[in-house]
């Protein structure tokens, strides 16, 4: 049999229907058009509609403080933590809300080692998502540990207590992992941006704001030299940034795996955690980019196919979550462990029993509408689905969480959770505080990281870089 | 001030020309080559003339140096320094340790990436670059590709450079002049020294006082005082406004209960020692006798010593016959009701400690009246 | 053909004489050394076989189901190793006749254990044949579609054999997960019943998709010495070592998460597993997995550029296969065990099974063009640049 040789002379050369590459950019784009397109919008002023909307954030986060100034002057006690449920609303906000963060990091670094070229155009604000949502995590288990102002005693520092922390605890490890996340976002996130704040620096007249781009820049000037090592660190961060995104949330599912809990000794946790938190994140980023490119028109940046990849990668990790659900009450079954097996019953019976059923209809039945083609690039449905999965995922820490503590192995210590309005009023106020710091970026920031799609546009390179998609 | 001629820009606006006149030129030698451009252009580097970055060697070893000090740290804080079994895991657990240890490789690897990157390779930030007050910045930041030939050790020939250019078919060609550098005086070095310092010091003091007083100011002082029953403390709840309250009448301490005989007679009658008599048993009532008996009964049990000379009390002497026949019952009945002038021992000796004293006084009634049998 | 007749005939020779040997090594394997060791080392090898084929179908669908075209040229290379699968099939029909020698829950005294008992309705016999001819039905199915599919399209050049197999590529993935668990749950984990961990399916995914890679890679490159797949160059085998690297540590960390988490909470019904695999000279053999599956392929894929010097690729390829084959005997033998066997029985079943893989491997080889010539993504395939 002949093996192929170059040239192959006859390959089908028709490109079917199905079998169509993306369309990534819409209209004639070009590097100032870009520029124009997408740093105006630091120098002018906001439409009303975006006062409108952080005057409502606002009042949320305001709704946050005034709870966690109940909470820090009177106690945890305004919380409805007790026993055997000592863990409630907080660690479910924080394991919740550190989940938001990953998909954020996942498209800027795991889709940059992949050389996937559709994430250019939503990197950077995916990359501010996973900063702020950061942000919020970690208000909750420095609150939740009764008396923050002596937070840094979770940090292993020489003191006069001559005590170290307990490095066998996956709560210390949380410290490290959720503290080293937080600065390596931080960090890729503000040097991606040294290159656009040079532009920024270059469009501006001199002026303060012209100073401070100047500063943030730090007098970048797009020498080959300097791009030669940035990219080189970019590579580099891309790739530690996409051991951190498994890691981080590993970690975080430590803290219920490695107990004996019924229902979360379970050796699934760490990827099905970390498989939960792209899905939630990539719900939240499909909801703000769908807001982002109606309001600042930036639709021919972000076009409908970018919507479809991700609404698919949405419905990958519903099959996936799909596949841990099943493993989890397969294998409560087959432990032939009662414990585990009451606890799973719990899950979607008795006085919980809704929130089971809500995470099930919510994250694995509802994305499913996805595997049609018109769902996935229809805004009110993927909105819809979005706002389901997010309701879905929340739902499920809170059955891991309440379900799993509130009936364990001793019948004498059961009891509910009811949690207060303290809870719930710090709840509100971190998705204040989340889509406040959105706002104030979309405002002040360039939400497209155009120095990385600029080198992306057709035409600007010498030969056609390929990638997929 | 003179400015000299620094270098000399040729814009371009496609890739492939740039990458093109910078292979040329690179030939001629008229200078050091650099271009400035604002994405990274593919090949452009390898066009000038720049070889790989060697980032990658620096941070695989900052990470693994990351790795080892966690590996230490954790390590040394966990089994030598402040070791609690906790879990009943052993006190060097590598496993519980791995996941700090791959945090802390990522925290220096990273950190290592950005801060070398811009500090160590490309000596940013940087203000002062000549092309940063180019006219053509403008234009390299949005959308032009800039070829600049720079001065090397001998003076720019702008003439040839700009030829060069052109000829390489260069869009418009700029000359970058050095501007006048602000001198490095004395007074602003010290200067700038003096604002670090500065701002450590107020950061530092800063940092230190919120330390110190947020926890004695509201809310946090509520922990402080808490409504709960401190030792000593009066106490609102009780009516006698009493904290501590007496025990309830008829409350027995463990150990303590009250003796089942009235009279040390009785207690010689219904008692036996239960305590077996070992080398221990016999040091333990050696010294608890030493330590509670012998300053009245003195040490060798015959009544004479510090108190009785003193006080002229009459403390009992063991070594009499009749104390020899008393039964082992009758001391530990003694000790525990107390006797004439001597308080009951009971609060004082657990109940092996008191059969342990009996013990030791038998071996001293021994010990005075030996017979020759003993000897054998 | 490149290579000279007389080559491939000593080739082929050699590994009928290697399968010969091994197959009447075998027979005297089951006399003198009992139907245990022989059932042991039948399900390890079957078990390498049957990965080895599932993670290659495996990558196969993967490219359609992302719509990557660097992998596309070299797609020939894991729908030949596929084939693995029908001899796999056959071997671990087979292999159900181990079943009262090697599991404990096939016997009558499990009816006297109350854990089994409550299993039951899962380890049966019956059911368990079921879910075996199930997952054969299935694999064969997703087996001759792409493969076949792939062949049939060199001639026929249609693009919508390359739609079918984008939209059949979801079914596909969800069938494989389920089963491969099914493989782990059933033929792996129990071996010792009471114990479970519900993340062995993942783990055995890891294994297999990571020795998928490996073996195609060797195979790409096996190919380009020979000088055959012409056109393809380092920038599409250079992805190849960027998912080993990836893999190699998802691998290591589910491995070590399965196993810290385990420790953690050492509780007696999951960590006697643990004990049987790390004690009485097992944890010499359980050492060889960090070293061979993660450590040596991770620093040689991260440092060495596998552009510059495919040696790099081709020797972290062959410790991942190495350290696979290693994972799979530290996973069977230790129920049969106490302590690691190593003797003429391994190497005579080693011998049958090596020989067998690569006989159908060569079959294989020879099928179809050594590129998908009718794939309409060929040439964007051929043009990718980094």
């Amino acid at each position: 049999m002949k093996p192929a040789t170059a040239p192959v002379p006859d390959v089908a050369t028709s490109m079917p229907e199905g079998l169509k590459p993306f369309v990534l950019l819409e209209g004639a784009v070009t590097p100032a058009s870009l520029d124009d397109q997408v740093l105006k919008f630091p120098a002018q002023r906001p439409p009303r509609a975006w006062y409108v909307a952080i005057a409502f954030t606002l009042s949320l986060l305001a709704i946050g403080l005034v709870s966690i100034g109940y909470t820090l002057y009177y106690g945890i006690g305004m919380w409805g933590n007790n026993r055997p449920v000592a863990w409630g609303f907080g660690i479910i906000n924080f394991v919740f809300w550190v989940g938001i963060g990953h998909a954020g990091t996942l498209i800027s670094a795991i889709l940059f080692l992949f050389r996937a070229r559709w994430r250019n155009a939503i990197a950077r604000f995916s990359e501010a998502m996973t900063i702020f949502a950061v942000m919020c995590a970690a208000i909750f288990p420095v609150l939740h540990t009764g008396r923050p102002w002596f937070g840094y005693w979770l940090f292993p520092y020489p003191n006069e207590r001559a005590l170290w922390v307990n490095f066998r605890s996956p709560l210390v490890w949380d410290v490290f992992a959720v503290s080293t996340y937080f600065s390596v976002s931080l960090m890729f996130w503000y040097l991606g941006l040294v290159p656009d704040f040079a532009s920024l620096r270059d469009r501006t007249e001199e002026g303060w704001r012209k100073r401070i781009y100047t500063v943030l820049s730090l007098g970048w000037r797009g020498a080959t030299s300097h791009w030669l090592h940035y990219d080189k660190a970019y590579l580099l961060l891309a790739g530690l940034a996409t051991g951190l995104v498994i890691s981080v949330h590993s970690v975080v599912s430590f803290d219920f795996a490695v107990s004996l809990v019924p229902g979360w000794h379970m050796t699934i946790f760490p990827p099905y955690f970390v498989a939960g938190a792209i899905f939630a994140g990539f719900a939240m980023v499909v909801m703000a980019l769908v807001v982002v490119r109606k309001t600042m028109n930036l639709s021919n940046l972000i076009t409908d196919d970018h919507l479809d990849v991700m609404n698919r990668l949405i419905l990958a990790m519903s099959c996936i979550m799909g596949y841990a659900y099943f493993m989890e009450g397969g294998t409560a079954w087959y432990s032939a462990n009662p414990y585990i097996q009451h606890t799973f019953k719990n899950y979607v019976t008795g006085f919980y029993g809704w929130a089971g059923i809500t995470t099930i209809t919510c994250n694995i039945i509802i994305p499913q509408l996805f595997w049609f083609r018109r769902v996935r690039r229809s805004i009110p449905a993927m909105i819809f689905i979005a706002v389901a999965v997010t309701l879905g995922m929340w739902m499920e820490r809170f059955v891991i969480i309440i379900i799993s503590l509130h009936q364990d192995y001793l019948p004498s210590s059961w009891h509910n959770y009811i949690p207060t309005k303290i809870d719930f009023g710090v709840l509100v106020g971190s998705f204040g505080l989340f889509f406040t710091l959105v706002l104030l970026f979309a405002r002040v920031m360039p939400v497209i990281a155009t120095s990385e799609m600029k080198a992306s546009l057709p035409g600007a390179q010498a030969h056609h870089g390929g990638t997929t998609l | 001030m003179t400015s000299a001629p620094f270098a000399v820009l040729g814009l371009y606006s496609k890739a492939e020309k740039i990458i093109d006149a910078a292979t040329k030129i690179r030939q001629r030698k008229l200078g050091h080559l650099e271009a400035y451009t604002p994405y990274p252009v593919h090949g452009l580097d390898h066009a000038i003339g720049l070889g790989p970055s060697k980032l990658g060697k620096l941070v695989m070893v900052m990470g693994l140096l990351g790795t080892g000090l966690a590996l230490l740290f954790e390590g040394w804080t966990s089994a030598v320094d402040y070791p609690v079994i906790t879990g009943g895991k052993p006190l060097f657990s590598w496993q519980a340790f791995v996941p700090v240890m791959f945090e802390v490789t990522v925290l220096f690897a990273t950190f290592t990436a950005g801060l070398a990157m811009l500090f160590l390779f490309n000596k940013l930030p940087f203000f002062g670059h000549p092309v940063l007050h180019s006219k053509a910045i403008k234009d390299i930041t949005r959308d032009k590709l800039a070829l600049s030939i720079e001065q090397s050790g001998a003076a720019l020939d702008i003439e040839a450079a700009r030829n060069a250019l052109l000829e390489n078919g260069a869009e418009t060609v700029e000359v970058v002049e050095l501007p006048a550098w602000p001198r490095l005086t004395l007074v602003s070095l010290l200067r700038s020294m003096a604002a670090i310092v500065a701002a450590c010091v107020v950061a530092g003091v800063g940092i230190y006082s919120i330390q110190k007083l947020l926890p004695v100011v509201l809310p946090m002082v509520h922990m402080h005082d808490q409504p709960k029953l401190n030792a000593f403390r009066s106490s609102t709840f009780f009516a006698d406004g009493r904290g501590m309250q007496p025990a309830v009448a008829g409350t027995v301490a463990r150990g303590h209960l009250p003796p089942a005989f009235s009279k040390p007679e009785e207690a010689g009658q219904i008692l036996a020692n239960p305590v077996a008599l070992t080398k221990q048993v016999a040091d333990r009532g050696h010294k608890v006798f030493n330590d509670h008996c012998a300053v009245c009964h003195g040490t060798v049990g015959d009544g004479v010593a510090l108190l009785s000379r003193a006080y002229g009390a009459k403390p009992g002497n063991f070594m009499t016959a009749e104390m020899q026949k008393q039964p082992d019952g009758y001391i530990y009945g003694v000790l525990m009701l107390g006797k004439n002038a001597m308080p009951s021992y009971a609060a004082d000796l657990d109940e092996s400690d008191r059969w342990a004293v009996v013990h030791y006084i038998r071996i001293l009634q021994r010990s005075q009246n030996a017979k020759d049998e003993d000897l054998k | 053909m490149s290579a000279p007749v007389s080559r491939s005939t000593f080739a082929r020779n050699t590994l009928v004489a290697m399968t010969a040997i091994g197959a009447a090594g075998a027979v005297a394997v089951y006399m003198n050394e009992g139907p245990a060791r022989f059932w042991a080392n039948w399900l390890v090898w079957t078990l390498m076989l049957l990965t080895l084929g599932l993670g290659n179908l495996f990558l196969v669908a993967l490219e359609r189901l992302v719509g990557a075209h660097w992998s596309v040229p070299m797609r020939r290379v894991p729908e030949r190793i596929a084939a693995l699968i029908p001899l796999a099939i056959v071997l671990l029909l087979i292999g159900y006749l181990s079943l009262p020698v090697l599991f404990p829950w096939t016997r009558p005294e499990a009816a006297h254990n109350p854990i089994l008992v409550a299993k039951a309705p899962w380890l049966n016999t019956t059911f368990f044949a079921i879910r075996l001819v199930a997952c054969a039905v299935l694999w064969l199915l997703f087996y001759f579609f792409y493969v076949r599919g792939s062949l049939r399209q060199d001639a026929s050049k249609d693009p919508a054999f390359t739609v079918k197999a984008r939209r059949l590529a979801p079914p596909f993935m969800v069938t494989f997960f389920f089963t491969l668990t099914i493989v782990a749950f059933d033929w792996i984990s129990s071996l010792e019943p009471e114990w479970y961990s519900d993340m062995f399916g993942v783990y055995l995914f890891a294994g297999t998709f990571l020795s998928g890679i490996a073996a195609m890679a060797i195979g790409v490159l096996a190919l380009l010495r020979q000088g055959r797949l012409r056109d393809v160059g380092s920038q599409h085998y250079y992805n190849l070592g960027t998912l080993g690297l990836a893999f190699t540590v998802f691998y290591a960390y589910i491995g070590f998460a399965q196993y810290m988490l385990i420790w953690y909470a050492d509780l007696p019904e999951e960590i006697v597993w643990f004990k049987h695999r790390l004690e009485g000279g097992w944890q010499s053999v359980a050492l060889l997995l960090p070293i061979f599956h993660f450590a040596i392929p991770f620093f040689l894929l991260l440092g060495g550029s596998p552009k510059k010097r495919p040696w790099v690729l081709r020797i972290a390829a062959l410790s991942i296969l190495f350290g696979h084959f290693v994972d799979i005997y530290w996973l069977i033998i230790p129920t049969i065990s106490p302590t690691p066997l190593l003797g003429w029985p391994e190497l005579v079943m080693a011998c049958l099974f090596v020989g067998l893989g690569f006989l159908q491997i060569r079959r294989a080889m020879n099928r179809g063009a050594d590129m998908p010539i009718g794939d309409p993504l060929l040439v964007k395939g051929l043009e990718w640049q980094l």
